[in-house]
Order: structure tokens, then sequence, then C-alpha cells
């Protein structure tokens, strides 16, 4: 079984080839948000450096949401393109699944968070509990106010990750304290590699899905749900 | 914080737009509010030449986004034709928003919510003492106080 792994949800565009035995080839850029054009190279790059043909790869793995909109439609399509031309399943990997699983074994609560503009985060809570991978807290894309107020009624030290750290990382200093650790630069993106081998675990479990089938999700509230909401709720209030 | 100014001539307003498009950077989102014939354009025209654009700007009414390449692109967007700020989404306009050109949004209202809340609100109205006068109003959040006080003096230094 060997897979071809995208993750453009973000300004990072990555690309992998990963088989059941090992990772052959990653790539990684993180310079300029031009996924359009870098996307395709990228992907030709890991084939042949790996020696790999694309006749070779068995399932495309995608990062499938959240995330920036044209970054999650451009790996979308792409991924669809590839799949369908195949005739191979695509397995959609959440791309804070992706993001977490950067920091295998990991202790205490990882977070991940993406920017989500306007103050708003994209996160979930994971957790490595006896070699498992568990999610404490399912996608949602809050305030990041209400995420630390969350996480100040758990007792553990939290690792955060991803690109909401730069926007966030004095406030969340300041509201954590010391229980708030920040992952290294090596680990604090997405990575191709991590959704490719969250996409194997799939596949084993007989996940996956036809390249017609597949959609990104955006996890965002639509015009008339927000309007719903400032009606219902007092002003000021989450 | 506000700065009005009143524009006497579409070369006024013209020149208002180059103060304006000098001092604006990328992700800047300049939202413009006027009846047809106020001088939005004129005013688009100016900012895109404040950002050294050479290439002519037209309407966005039926393209709903004309992107202008440059050291700083300027998307030059008008949301008249859609429905909501979903629809304005769904196009990828987020994206557009917090990248790395400068955008100016006519119909900006209909995006509000998913708008950055820095973004600057200039409204044109006419005046009755003549055909060709304007009050230009500039609105900004207080994180923009510097751009406001730059564009209000570069008035005085003789632009």
């Amino acid at each position: 079984m060997k897979i071809l792994a995208i993750d453009t949800s973000s300004m990072v565009a990555s690309a992998a080839v990963m088989d059941g035995q090992k990772l052959l080839a990653e790539y990684i850029v993180n310079h300029k948000r031009t996924h359009s054009e870098q996307l395709m190279p990228i992907i030709e790059k890991v084939l042949e450096s790996s020696g790999t043909s694309i006749r070779d790869i068995d399932a495309i793995a995608v990062a499938s949401g959240p995330g920036s909109f044209t970054g999650l439609r451009i790996g979308a399509a792409t991924a669809k393109g590839l799949a369908h031309a195949r005739g191979i399943k695509i397995v959609g990997v959440p791309t804070l699944d992706g993001l977490a699983f950067n920091l295998p074994h990991c202790q205490g609560i990882i977070c991940p968070i993406m920017d989500a503009r306007r103050n708003q985060v994209y996160t979930a809570l994971y957790k490595w509990e006896a070699g498992g991978f568990y999610k404490l807290m399912p996608h949602c894309a809050i305030a990041l106010s209400e995420l630390l107020e969350e996480l100040k009624r758990r007792e553990e030290r939290v690792v955060f990750l991803g690109d909401g750290v730069p926007v966030h990382r004095e406030t969340i200093k300041e509201e954590l304290g010391e229980r708030a650790e920040f992952a290294p630069k090596n680990a604090d993106r997405q990575r191709a590699s991590s959704i490719a081998e969250l996409a194997l675990q799939a596949l084993e479990r007989g996940e996956g899905q036809d390249a017609e089938a597949f959609v990104p999700f955006y996890l965002r509230k639509s015009q008339a749900e927000r309007e719903y909401d400032k009606k219902t709720k007092p002003e000021g209030s989450l | 914080m506000r700065y009005s100014f009143v524009s006497k001539s579409p070369e006024d307003t013209l020149e208002f737009g180059i103060r304006l498009g000098k001092n604006l950077g990328p992700g800047d989102v300049v939202c413009l509010e006027g009846e047809l014939g106020a001088g939005k354009t004129v005013l688009t025209i100016g900012i895109a030449e404040g950002l050294g654009i050479k290439t002519g700007v037209t309407s966005p009414t039926f393209t709903i986004i004309n992107e202008y390449p440059g050291e700083i692109p300027l998307y030059h967007i008008d949301l008249y034709r859609l429905e909501d700020g979903d629809e304005f989404y769904y196009m990828g306009g987020e994206d557009l928003m917090y990248g790395q050109g400068v955008s100016v949004i006519e119909w900006a209202s209909r995006a509000e919510g998913i708008l950055p809340e820095d973004c600057l609100w200039i409204s044109i109205k006419r005046l009755d003492e003549s055909e060709d006068f304007r009050l230009i109003e500039l609105t900004v959040t207080e994180k923009r106080r510097d751009l406001l006080e730059r564009v209000s003096k570069s008035e005085n230094t003789g632009y």
C-alpha cells in the first residue's frame, strides 16, 4: 500500500509518499501562498525522488479541513483529479488531526490552533494515552478567549502548535502561564507525512472515499447562523 | 477615528486616493461607500496609482473581483451582485483580504462578519454647494491611528 499525501490547508504546501514500511519522500514549503503554482511540481518531486510512478500509488490522502478556503479547494481539486484519473480512493484527514499528530507520544494536552481571523481559531484537543491518540474536544471554530477558558478548567500542561501560535502566543502565555508550551519549529506546521500516516491507519479501518464523493470541510458558520447567534445572544457574550 | 475633507473636483478625489494608496500595505482593506457617480472609481484609480500600479482600473461590478498585479497587488471588489458574506467567502474572499495585496471593496457592508476588524471605511457624499463637491470621510479603528495621521498630514505638505 503506497499513498501520496498532500496538505495545502494553510500557508504551508506539503506532499509526501509513504508506504506501509516507511516515509519515502516529503516536501514542505512555507514561503508564499502560491499553492496553485507549486503543488503539482512538489508532487512531481516527491514521486520522482522516491522512484515512484503515479501508477504505483494506491490512494491519495488529503488534508480535508478546516483551513484556508482557497488552499483547501486546491488540495481537494488536485486530490480529486489524481484519484479520478487513476480510479483510486481519497482519504480525507482532518487538518487538525494531522497537526496534532506531528507531536507523537507527547505528554499533556495537544492543542493545534489555526488562525481563523477576527480572534477566532480552528482548534481541537488531543491526548496520547497508553500509546493511543484521543480527541478530547472535537473540531470547532471558536474565539481564542473561549478556548483559553476551556483550557483553564483543565489542569494539565498544554502544547500549542499551528499558524495561530504567532498570532496569539502572548495572550496564551498571559492566560495560562507556565502551563503553556509551544511546539518547536520542526513540528509546528502542517506536514504531509502526518496526513499520510493517519491516512494509512484510516485505510486499514476500511475508510476512504471515491473521488466524486470527497468534499473538504470549512468549519465555519454561515451568515444566517451568525445573524441568528447575534439575535439570540446578548452583546459581548460568546 | 475620523478624518474628513472636502474634495472640490475629481482631481482632488484622485489625489486623496494617491495619498491613501501610498500609505497602504499588504492585508489592508478599504471599504468604499458612496452612491453612483460619487467618485468611488476615481478614488480607486488614485489608490492604484499610489500603490504604483500602472494598469487602467475598470469597474468590477460585473466581474466582481478585478486583480491588478504589482509589488503590492490591488484587488478591486464590488459585492453589489452578491447576496451576503457567505458568497464572498465561497469565492475565496477571505484569503484575498488577508493576503498579500490591498483590497478595495464596494458594497462592503454585504460582507460584514467576514471583514477584518481593522478595515478602513471611506464614505463619499455629494455636497449641495457644487455639482463637483464631495465630502470624503475616512474612518479607522484606534489601531490605524498612524495611517490616518499620515494621510491627513500629507495633505498639508503640499502633495
